[in-house]
């Protein structure tokens, strides 16, 4: 294997240009991959973050009847407050808000303004001097037109189904990258909530602070924080599929640049393969001198990568890539101005052995060729 | 020269496919040859020489017949055994030297050596002798494209003699080169003939080289014409 190295090593150097302009192709697949993948990794941590901190703290104690998939299902999908402690109750309701006399449909939400559970900025709940302060995230206030200090007509229904009405003050726009906190939703105080629909007492799931230690609970389920993430997880792991899709293409490329030129210096070294054979190499050691030979592009890529790729990865890892708020309320996920990319060992090692082995493979193929040469026919340098 | 006969040939014929029929190479040889022969196959071109030294030197085998060298039946040997047999008792001298490009002229040399897994202090002294018996010690860091066409085929010998080898074949070493050369390479092969004695089969038309010849086998078609032993060869 040293001589093989050491061979496949001289040959490159000795390729000059050739050799660099392959080099140079998969050290732009290196940063490239690294960058994607550091991105969506970036994101995923930011988002697990934002949702831990605004939404799912510690997990979710989900009344049996409610199916967060299932707006049917909010209707009756509550019950009374178990007399456990950390717990911070939310109850939804179905309702309308009437923005310039459009008819919105939300999801009305109410909250303890004392909890620290989650960021939600409650507190203004309690301070204001309105009759129904409320809270909405900007999402909410971009889709309905409402600002800081408006009031809107909401109407909803109590527990007998008898609609009512009454005009709710905006006190706050809270401003965060969770969607599922914001859009389509309305936030007021869980007292007035309890007042307005007469379901004292009772609540559709509750958020559990860090000091919950769960214990079974009747009617009520236990869904852990990894659980509730999984849904965000999974979409991140799709959007990072169909990335993949990207730089597998320009590996695809960089990887047949390679293969090209493998079947080229097979072709062209043909003599050199026979005197190898000549001098007592078995076939199979010629193949797995043109294999490493072939491996090495991808180490001098990996090696020009690191050149120009570190400070240009660490440079994007500490200024962050720009995302337009437009582009990330689209995507139903919690995304944030700014995304730092993350490039952990894993990744860099990873994509270090995806390229060399997929370098090592396109070599191969070519080189096995030179199992089935007569050497004869190669000495005299005849194209078989 | 022992009386130990290292190569024998029985019976050997080859044939090559052509398009959809066949071409006779050799046909029906008979030789031996003896530790420390100086010996040469001569003839015209197509008349098997390369042929021959390929099928001794296990590049390819017999199609009927059988050829033994160093004990070893060469139809029977695997990939790996018949590289094994070049790399410990072969030494291939070419036309055109066959220098590998990217090495040096150490580099070239060590190579076989590197193969048998020798030591690199040992090794270093086994190059740097054989380099001594070509006279090209103060070249070993030069690149084949620096040599002239003597020193490039000096190099070649001292690659091929390096393990001090049973066998050294010659397949038309003296074709590329010029008078004055071609009666240098063959004085270094004669001397290391006598020296080590080590057997030499050339394969050439070169008169310079016939002259130096303790045997020459004259091939036509691919049969052998003429066995003759030459009393009076040249000697260095």
């Amino acid at each position: 294997m040293k001589l093989a190295l050491q061979l496949g090593y001289k040959n490159l150097v000795g390729a000059g240009l050739r050799t660099w302009l392959n080099a140079g192709v998969l050290s732009f697949c290196f940063i490239i991959i690294i960058f994607f993948n550091g991105l969506i990794d970036g994101w995923n941590q930011q988002a697990r973050i934002d949702s831990t901190e605004w939404e799912v703290a510690n997990g979710h104690l989900l009344h049996e009847n409610y199916d967060t998939s299932d707006p049917f299902s909010i209707k009756d999908g509550h019950g009374e407050l178990p007399q456990q402690e950390n717990l911070t109750p939310v109850l939804i309701r179905q309702a309308s808000i009437y923005p310039d006399g459009r008819m919105v449909n939300i999801s009305l939400k109410g909250i303890k303004p004392a909890q620290q559970t989650i960021k939600l900025p409650t507190q203004l709940l309690s301070t204001s001097d309105a009759e129904i302060p409320a809270i909405i995230g900007k999402r909410m206030a971009n889709a309905a037109k409402l600002k800081k200090g408006d009031q809107v007509l909401l109407r909803w229904r109590d527990k007998n189904g008898t609609f009512d009405a009454a005009n709710i003050t905006i006190v706050d726009v809270f401003d965060c990258n969770v969607a599922t906190i914001d859009a389509g939703q309305v936030w007021i105080s869980m007292d007035k909530l309890w007042e307005m629909t007469g379901l004292n007492n009772r609540a559709t799931y509750l958020i559990a602070n860090n000091k919950y230690q769960h214990q079974n609970i009747a009617h009520w389920n236990f869904k852990d924080k990894e659980e509730l993430l999984q849904e965000l997880t999974n979409l991140i792991e799709t959007k990072k599929v169909s990335g993949a899709i990207f730089y597998l293409l320009l590996l695809t490329i960089a990887l047949l640049a390679i293969f090209d030129t493998q079947v080229l210096s097979i072709f062209r070294r043909q003599k050199e393969i026979g005197t190898y054979i000549s001098l007592g190499m078995t076939r199979w050691e010629v193949v797995k001198l043109f294999t490493v030979e072939g491996s090495f592009y991808s180490i001098f890529g990996m090696l020009l990568a690191s050149i120009y790729g570190t400070p240009l990865l660490i440079y994007i890892a500490k200024k962050g890539i720009a995302f337009p708020s437009e582009a990330a309320d689209g995507m139903g996920i919690s995304i944030s101005d700014v995304i730092h990319p993350v490039f952990g060992l894993s990744l860099i090692v990873g994509t270090i052995v995806l390229v060399i082995i997929s370098a090592t493979i396109v070599s191969f193929l070519p080189a096995r060729k030179i199992a089935k040469m007569n050497p004869v026919l190669a000495l005299k340098g005849k194209v078989q | 020269m022992s009386n130990e006969n290292i190569i024998t040939l029985q019976n050997v014929t080859k044939r090559f496919k052509v398009g959809d029929g066949e071409f006779t190479a050799l046909t029906d040889i008979n030789l031996n040859f003896k530790k420390g022969e100086f010996s040469g196959l001569i003839g015209p071109s197509g008349s098997g020489k390369t042929t021959l030294l390929n099928i001794i030197g296990s590049l390819d085998s017999p199609t009927e017949g059988n050829a033994t060298v160093m004990g070893k039946n060469i139809a029977a040997l695997s990939h790996k055994e018949s590289a094994l047999l070049r790399n410990h008792h072969i030494g291939f001298i070419f036309q055109v030297y066959n220098l590998l490009p990217v090495y040096t002229v150490f580099e070239n040399v060590e190579f076989s050596l590197i193969l048998q897994n020798i030591p690199t202090d040992k090794r270093k002294k086994m190059v740097m002798e054989a380099l001594e018996w070509v006279g090209l010690e103060n070249m070993a860091n030069k690149k084949p494209s620096n040599l002239s066409g003597g020193e490039g085929q000096r190099v070649a010998i001292a690659r091929a003699i390096v393990k001090r080898p049973n066998i050294m074949l010659a397949d038309e070493p003296t074709a590329n080169l010029d008078s004055k050369n071609a009666h240098a390479i063959i004085q270094t092969m004669k001397k290391l003939n006598k020296e080590l004695d080590t057997t030499f089969i050339f394969s050439t038309h070169d008169e310079k080289v016939m002259g130096y010849l303790d045997r020459i086998v004259h091939l036509e078609d691919g049969k052998v014409k003429k066995d003759e032993l030459i009393t009076n060869a040249t000697q260095v």
